[in-house]
């Protein structure tokens, strides 16, 4: 009875008080998060805000709107009031492999925004069909080398993160599979089960049950140190593919002409939230990893951002993968 | 679907056309496969072992265009029904409530024009008092105190943190400026949302006997 | 099946403390709450909802979130019956006889059938997914893209069954509904299709807007031109709940639903989607006088409804057992889950046994709210009917914008429910019917994806249709099924086929 008082308490938020206009904040923020509720965007945006919220003493909405992979939402983020009112959820896709994909794209990600700070990454875990006739990376990267042809790779649709960092792998490992697209992970990770298709790169919070399973085999994960979630899954260094580092990063922005007082005030908030004990767990759980001291701070993240947006692009345009 | 078979019989004694609402139903489906043809026009077809986007709406389209002329021949072969009697009132003040919820409701920028994100609190209204006036039978009194009414119950329900708390914009920005500065959007939410319900009240009884009819919402008579 | 009552023992310890019960209960009723706002169907409610669960221990969250489901999806049943606009694809077929039975003044009876209808194939596919959720995963993994191709097919054939009027006016409507289902990005290549360079079609048209435009808006705009219709509804109410009579009609196209439902629930590519359609063809070849459909006949009511919630359960199964949402109201699930630290897969069985069986037992829980919540709401729903349709149609004009910008937040859902309710407007005057469109809009998709998936693979070889058994039975199966469609029209003359 209690807990449903707190549930409605909690959305309640915490009752607001105060403020001038240079109080910030005064009202609720808005957090548009450009992708569907309960994909691993949305999770990761409301866990941090979660402690966001109570730091500000104003409540994080969350307002999800979707669409294009994500360019959507964060147009309409990048078209708003620089007032710190409305800030957003950007990630790898919109922030880094997005003016790649789309030719037409009304924002620069490395110009439009007011960074504010990494809220987590989750890993790329390279992953294929239990009955794949190699059983490591090396293995599977010589079997590409005579059998490259009949390989059948699936991704999630044009734009999404298993297809942006499947066109990476394959350019780095000189593989050309037949591309196979599913609409969304989860037919995707279906087929691989049954076999059908041969691998996928997908994120880690995707694939693990799965891995755990033994219902999928994994070859590798692309960070420097292996994941608590899968302890036995050596990372792409150890398998002898060190060049292949990706992670679909989630971070915080505003947009440009945000004050910097402003800034600040959001990038304490979240630094605090990231450095709560209930939200580092929590994104632990997804197999998240937590971003350096460096990538924190605004200056660290928008120095990520115009390095991802120089990486995404040659590989992208060379797959001729375009979006419009 | 509503139209009585005894149509047929009237239709008979027309001239070639005997079925006029299967050859305007075909010749509205042939223009429908134009378009999609002529959108289409510059994708790749593929082949079987890789289909390009065009392969299946260019054969679909052409099975939509074949269905329609079917229906063309058919109109002048056998008897059909009628068309039925159009009206303009119904669609156009319907369409033009929408759209006007649709471009209030944030606001819209475009170009020279301009229109303010005015929030749930007018876009609702307008929505009902235009849409309203779809029927001949609407009096502006009942939809303006429906709107004044309803929209304050759905802010609350939606808008207030309380609740559920949408992501819905509620009132203009500007109009926050209005109340005093320590006030709580949440706190502006109510007040706006109880001055309305008022207004609604005054509306309903200052203008009470001006006409015969009563607003009664759950009108037990049953008659318009 | 020891086994199966010491867990669902386990479950019901779990499930039955006074705050699970509370938190089924207030979920439920929210849910239906929202539901039954006009073009709000499960998905959005959901992701509407999400945010009151968050504070709840983990348990409580998902037994709070099963009781959103499952009112979210009996409230749009409701709208369905009340209004005619279907919040998500399965409750087209509900609108069809349900709405006409409103119009006849048994929409009480209507409502009260789904209700326990929808009970009745809740507690059969809990059961079924407590004892056979486990066996069964194997299913999903036999269905590739080319068995999803050939089940898709099938659907089709559904379609033109649904069909009232003309079948070559059907046919069009399935075909427009395809063509209409592939406006957006393409999948595999990322090429724009058809969507005049305009960015909020780059995704496609939303069903929820197209259901909306070509259901809700134009029904009403056609209200407005019939005056002698638009009073049909509230003529008289009648009874409120269902008599021994109707139950006598309505038991076993429930039973026969709820079987169709549950076993197409279990595929994993939304075979769900199938199963109101499945039940209300099926339904429509054993009635006597087939005439009754679509003209307010309980036992399409009973049947679909009946087949839907048992999908919606059953598809539980591959989420649960698999770790793979088989739709998207089950990737919301997923993610809700996730939220509270539980990732599904086929751990969470052994791993936390609690949680697992708990969760099942609040399937059920989740079915009795339903109940015992919907039941008395029955006689308000239907007392709205009474409102003049002068004053009640603004209001549900309000209501499709709210419902609709909710959604996605965008303006142009909105603009958009205009522009298919003035498309749909023209069809009903041109005598076409939007069922078997939206039919087809919604298998459309999933067919066109399956088909070039299945060729890729095949790399172009048309014979894996028939070379893999189960796409060859199911496609077998649409033959059949279409002959016999065909065939009674076939025999009453040409005449008779096109102009009935």
């Amino acid at each position: 009875m209690k807990k449903i008082a707190l549930a409605f308490a909690a959305v309640a938020g915490l009752a607001a008080t105060g403020a001038q206009a240079q109080n910030f904040p005064s009202r609720p923020i808005t957090m548009i998060v450009p992708f569907a509720a309960g994909g691993p965007t949305d999770v990761v945006a409301r866990i941090v805000t979660d402690h966001m919220s109570r730091t500000l003493g104003q409540q994080i909405v969350i307002e999800n709107v979707a669409g294009a992979g994500g360019t959507t939402g964060i147009t309409r983020a990048a078209q708003s009031q620089p007032d710190g009112y409305t800030i957003m959820m950007g990630h790898m896709g919109t922030h880094g492999a997005a003016p790649a994909l789309y030719p037409n794209l009304k924002y620069d990600p490395t110009k439009d925004f007011a960074a504010i700070g990494m809220a987590a990454g989750t890993p790329i875990v390279i992953v294929a069909k239990k009955d794949f006739p190699a059983n490591d990376l090396k293995g599977f990267l010589d079997y590409m080398k005579t059998n490259g042809e009949k390989v059948n790779m699936a991704h999630a649709g044009v734009g999404s993160v298993s297809h942006s960092t499947g066109i990476l792998f394959n350019s780095i490992i000189k593989a050309k599979p037949t591309m196979v697209a599913y609409r969304g992970t989860g037919p995707a990770l279906n087929d691989l089960m049954a076999n059908t298709v041969d691998y996928m790169t997908d994120q880690i919070v995707n694939v693990a049950p799965q891995i755990q399973g033994g219902n999928i085999k994994a070859f590798a994960i692309a960070t420097p140190e292996r994941s608590p979630v899968l302890p036995n899954v050596p990372t792409t260094k150890e398998a002898g593919l060190g060049d292949y580092q990706v992670s679909a990063w989630n971070a915080v922005f505003a947009p440009k002409g945000t004050p910097p007082d402003v800034v600040k005030k959001l990038n304490e908030a979240l630094v605090k939230s990231l450095d709560d004990e209930n939200t580092k767990k929590r994104l632990l759980e997804l197999g998240g990893v937590l971003p350096s001291a460096e990538e924190k701070t605004p200056e660290g993240l928008q120095k990520l951002v115009n390095s991802e947006v120089a990486r995404w692009t040659p590989v992208l345009k060379a797959a001729g993968a375009t979006a419009e | 679907m509503s139209i009585p078979h005894e149509n047929q019989g009237a239709a008979s004694r027309r001239g070639a056309v005997r079925a006029p609402q299967s050859l305007a139903g075909g010749l509205f489906l042939i223009a429908l496969a134009a378009l999609a043809l002529w959108l289409t026009k510059d994708l790749d077809q593929g082949r079987l072992n890789a289909m390009g986007p065009a392969m299946l709406p260019r054969w679909l389209a052409v099975g939509v265009a074949l269905s329609g002329l079917a229906l063309i021949v058919l109109a002048f072969i056998k008897d059909g029904d009628l068309l039925e009697r159009w009206s303009i009132r119904g669609p156009f003040f319907i369409i033009v409530a929408i759209l006007s919820f649709a471009l209030t409701i944030r606001g819209y920028a475009s170009g020279s024009v301009a229109i303010p994100g005015l929030g749930l609190m007018f876009a609702g209204p307008l929505a009902i008092v235009i849409g309203g006036f779809a029927t001949p039978d609407a009096r502006f009194r009942e939809l303006l105190i429906l709107a004044l009414a309803l929209t304050p119950g759905c802010m609350i329900m939606f808008g207030d943190s309380a609740l559920l708390n949408l992501p819905i914009p509620m009132f203009p920005q500007a109009l926050a400026g209005v109340f005093p500065a320590g006030w709580s959007q949440n706190a502006i939410l109510r007040t706006i949302a109880a001055i309305m319900a008022i207004a609604a009240l005054l509306v309903f009884f200052t203008t009470r006997g001006s006409r015969r009819t009563t607003v009664d919402v759950a009108d037990h008579s049953g008659r318009i | 099946m020891g086994d199966l009552f010491s867990n669902l023992g386990l479950g019901f310890s779990v499930a039955f403390s006074v705050q699970n019960i509370l938190s089924a209960f207030i979920g439920c009723l929210v849910g239906t709450l929202i539901g039954v706002l006009p073009g709000v169907g499960p998905i959005a409610t959901i992701a509407m909802l999400l945010p009151i669960t968050f504070s709840l221990d983990p348990t409580g969250a998902l037994i709070m979130l099963a009781g959103i489901y499952y009112g979210a999806q009996y409230g749009g049943s409701t709208t369905a019956i009340l209004v005619n606009i279907p919040g998500e694809a399965t409750s087209v077929v509900t609108a069809l006889d349900g709405h006409q039975m409103a119009r006849q003044g048994r929409a009480g009876i209507a409502l009260g059938v789904a209700a326990i209808g929808s009970f009745f194939a809740g507690t059969v596919a809990t059961l079924v997914i407590a004892a056979l959720g486990k066996p069964l995963t194997g299913l999903a993994l036999l269905f590739g893209p080319t068995e999803y191709f050939a089940l898709m097919v099938m659907g089709l054939v559904f379609a033109v069954v649904l069909a009232r009027g003309s079948i070559l006016k059907a046919i069009a409507m399935i075909l427009l509904g395809v063509l209409l289902s592939t406006v957006g990005l393409d999948l595999e290549t990322g090429e724009e299709r058809m969507t005049f360079g305009l960015a909020f079609l780059s995704d496609g048209i939303d069903f929820a807007v197209l259901a909306m435009g070509v259901f809700g808006i134009a029904e009403i705009m056609r209200n407005l031109d019939h005056t002698e219709h638009r009073d049909v509804v509230r003529q008289a109410i009648g009874r409120l709940l269902p008599n021994k009579d109707d139950f006598k009609q309505a038991y076993k196209p429930a039973i026969r639903g709820t079987l169709i439902g549950a076993v197409l629930g279990i595929l994993p590519g939304n075979g769900a989607v199938l199963g109101p359609f499945a039940s209300y063809t099926l339904e429509k070849k054993l009635a006597k006088d087939p005439r009754r459909f679509g003209r307010g006949a309980i036992e399409g009511v009973a049947g679909p409804e009946s087949a839907n919630n048992a999908g919606a359960q059953t598809s539980f199964i591959p989420l649960l057992t698999l770790g793979i949402p088989p739709n998207a109201v089950m990737a919301l699930m997923v993610g809700a889950m996730t939220i509270h630290g539980i990732i599904p897969g086929p751990q969470v069985m052994t791993k936390n046994p609690d949680l697992f069986w708990g969760m099942i037992a609040s399937m059920w829980i989740g079915n009795l709210m339903l109940l015992v919540i919907n039941l008395p709401l029955v006689g308000l729903w239907v007392r709205l009917l009474k409102v003049p349709y002068r004053l009640l149609f603004p209001a549900i004009l309000m209501f499709c914008c709210i419902g609709i910008y909710s959604i996605n937040s965008l303006p142009t859902d909105v603009m958009f429910i205009a522009l298919f309710g003035f498309v749909g407007y023209m069809l009903i005057k041109f005598g076409f019917e939007p069922a078997p469109m939206l039919l087809g809009f919604v298998l459309g998709k999933l067919m066109e994806e399956n088909l070039r998936r299945a060729l890729i693979l095949s790399r172009g070889s048309l014979e894996t249709f028939i070379e893999r058994p189960v796409s060859a039975g199911l496609l077998a199966v649409a033959a059949i099924l279409l002959i016999i469609a065909l065939l009674p029209s076939i025999r009453k003359g040409r005449d008779e086929v096109f102009t009935e």
